[in-house]
């Protein structure tokens, strides 16, 4: 019998099987008790055994043999699941991931795994004999790339019934432009109708309208996916950031189901690990010093995702030492990022902010995990180049709050028409709070700002020509002055404009070079009558 | 003894080859099963003469299904297949009314050989 028929399949499943466990074993060294942890991870390892048994692959037969031996007898309640072992059992699901792959493209060659199946053989809590990956080669745990965790989603226990076929990211990537540039077509189509009173065209119009929102809301659910694709590999992540800073950390992840657009999800992964990173490395304490201040010994993590209408809120909080606004404050004037009077007016919210700022860094020692990567401003950009919105919330001494608002989708979007000046720009619903039109007398003028107050708050007025750098045409007498307040970043800015036209749904296309170094716009769309109108970034024009 | 058998197995790269195998040696495979729930359904339709039982399920006790089995259907016969390792299982599956195991890994001919040998 040709068993290499069956390798694809057996990489597959083992796949599977593998990514369930990384998750499965953090789970249990947070909760000892969790016997359907045990089991399901027994399981795990069983069936992988059974498989790679079937197909003579040796060397992960012996692997999971031995984890399946270790986890049975912590079924068999002979011991507890300990850090030690849980290294252990990780570095196997690792080094049983990477002769997986090295099975799916037939190598010859495989790594030597003596050494962890000496170590896994001879774990014995009770006896001097236990092995400690750590305590030998502490080097080699550190350097075991996060992305051998990262598993391939299910691919033929689906596809088998035919009832779903697997289909290339960029083909889905196309519907979406090509949906956009219908709705934009629908436009120009339904302004020559109106402009050529085509009374019998009105019909077939709405029905045309009906159609491309159903072919929208399709295109758009084929590339949903849940926030689970990519929240497997945090717990592990924050559990071996944790073991290295020799703190204990409880990760709680609620929310998984919650579903995306593929394409925000890739580009939020790298800022969530970040922020992750930062909240072990610097927000959470180390136990003594939590124990000094009255806190439990263990610190708590918790990611939340969760879906407000069309965007998701993903938090990220910790409860630990949190950001005084004032030291940050210093800090910043002592850099020479922020003048002193700047300062003085600046919000606790603003403060917070200041961490994202290019050049910034809040730890007095940067640790080797976050001194290294993206740092706060690539955070924050990164969230606003997917038209989001970061805020920080933070309490000195009780922990902080990082939240990230994001639109479920990306391309196409409701936003506010406003005119300008000679230009039309469109304004992301998302980040518009609300809209006004001032008497004079509601306006604020002092110490060179222009503010009004809106239900208590005094709000920034900025002019959006002057903003744009565009010459401000006076305004008539007693005109009423149109202002959209926008979310950014946590506080409240409002934009004076000249009109505000109206409410549409655009699809944005991205700038390219050399528009793209133009300040305060994200990108462009064409309207019904083959205008050009841009789409602001609020966080850059504010 | 008849030829038709059913497969219960979580894996779907145990279940196609076991078919595959199966075919080769002149059974016919009339129903498969992943989780116990879908092999309690799927036993009520097809009524196989042989079932080939994974003992460790995700969503079953593997013990407690072979017992409802055996009472839902019993003159099909239920063979335990199991990786090594699992010896007090086998044991106890063939105490409650099992016919034979198979041990994975399992050879084509190891397969035949017990299939076979419950026809005597």
């Amino acid at each position: 019998m040709d068993m290499s028929l069956y390798r694809d399949l057996f990489v597959s499943e083992a796949r599977n099987h593998l990514s369930a466990f990384s998750e499965l074993i953090v789970r249990l060294e947070d909760s000892p008790d969790d016997s359907a942890a045990i089991d399901d991870l027994f399981r795990h390892a069983h069936s992988l055994k059974g498989m790679a048994a079937t197909m003579g692959f040796e060397q992960v037969v012996a692997i999971a043999h031995l984890m399946e031996s270790q986890l049975s007898r912590i079924r068999s309640g002979e011991f507890m699941l300990l850090p030690v072992l849980a290294d252990l059992l990780l570095e196997g699901g690792d080094t049983l991931t990477r002769l997986v792959s090295a099975i799916e493209v037939a190598s010859d060659t495989f790594e030597d795994t003596s050494r962890l199946t000496e170590l896994l053989a001879a774990y014995d809590p009770s006896g001097e004999a236990g092995g400690n990956l750590h305590a030998e080669e502490s080097q080699e745990v550190a350097i075991t790339p996060p992305q051998t965790a990262v598993s391939a989603p299910h691919q033929f226990r689906q596809a088998d019934s035919f009832k779903s076929i697997r289909i290339r990211t960029e083909t889905l990537d196309h519907l979406v432009n090509i949906t956009g540039e219908l709705i934009t077509n629908r436009y120009r189509l339904a302004e020559s109708i109106r402009l050529a009173d085509a009374v019998e065209c009105r019909e077939p119009l709405n029905q045309l309208s009906a159609l491309l929102r159903n072919l929208r809301d399709e295109v758009f659910k084929a590339r949903m996916l849940p926030f689970a694709f990519i929240a497997e590999r945090f717990p592990r992540l924050v559990r071996d950031l944790a073991r290295k800073q020799g703190k204990e950390i409880q990760f709680q992840l609620t929310g998984k189901e919650i579903e995306l657009d593929r394409g925000i999800l890739e580009e939020i992964t790298e800022p969530i690990v970040h922020i992750l990173r930062n909240a072990v490395d610097h927000g959470l304490e180390s136990a003594d010093e939590r124990v000094m201040a009255g806190k439990p010994y263990g610190g708590v993590i918790t990611l939340t995702v969760r879906r407000d209408k069309d965007h998701v809120e993903i938090s990220i909080t910790d409860d630990g030492r949190g950001m005084d606004p004032e030291q940050l404050k210093l800090k910043a004037i002592e850099k020479g990022l922020i003048s002193t009077e700047h300062a003085a007016q600046m919000t606790s919210q603003e403060a917070y902010q200041l961490i994202c700022t290019p050049g910034f860094s809040t730890a007095a020692t940067i640790t080797d995990i976050s001194g290294r990567g993206v740092g706060m401003d690539a955070v924050r950009e990164a969230v606003h180049a997917l038209s989001g919105v970061l805020t920080i919330q933070s309490q000195c001494g009780q922990g902080s709050g990082f939240v990230m608002r994001l639109p479920i989708t990306v391309s196409i979007i409701h936003a506010l028409i406003v005119e300008c000046g000679p230009f039309e720009i469109a304004f992301p619903l998302n980040v518009v709070t609300r809209t006004a039109e001032l008497n004079r007398s509601d306006i604020l003028e002092e110490s060179g700002r222009t503010t009004v107050i809106l239900e208590d708050i005094h709000v920034p007025i900025r002019s959006l020509l002057q903003a744009l750098n565009l010459p401000v045409t006076p305004r008539a007498e007693g005109a009423l002055l149109p202002i959209i307040v926008c979310n950014v970043g946590g506080t409240q800015v409002a934009f004076s404009v000249d009109r505000i036209t109206g409410q549409q749904e655009i699809f944005v296309r991205p700038l390219l070079s050399p528009l793209s170094y133009l300040r305060g716009m994200s990108g462009a769309t064409v309207t019904g009558d083959g205008r050009v109108l841009f789409v602001a970034d609020v966080n850059t024009l504010a | 003894m008849g030829r038709t058998v059913m497969i219960v197995d979580d894996s779907l790269f145990m279940r196609k080859i076991l078919r595959g195998i199966l075919a080769e040696k002149g059974f016919i495979v009339t129903a498969d099963a992943a989780s116990g729930i879908e092999a309690m359904r799927n036993l009520h339709s097809s009524h196989p003469d042989i079932i080939l039982l994974d003992i460790i399920l995700p969503d079953s006790n593997g013990l407690e299904l072979l017992e409802s089995i055996i009472s839902a259907c019993p003159n099909s016969k239920v063979v335990v297949c199991s990786s090594i390792g699992q010896q007090p299982v086998i044991q106890k599956a063939l105490d409650l009314g099992a016919k034979a195991f198979i041990q994975k890994p399992f050879t084509p001919e190891k397969v035949a050989e017990v299939l076979e040998s419950l026809e005597a």
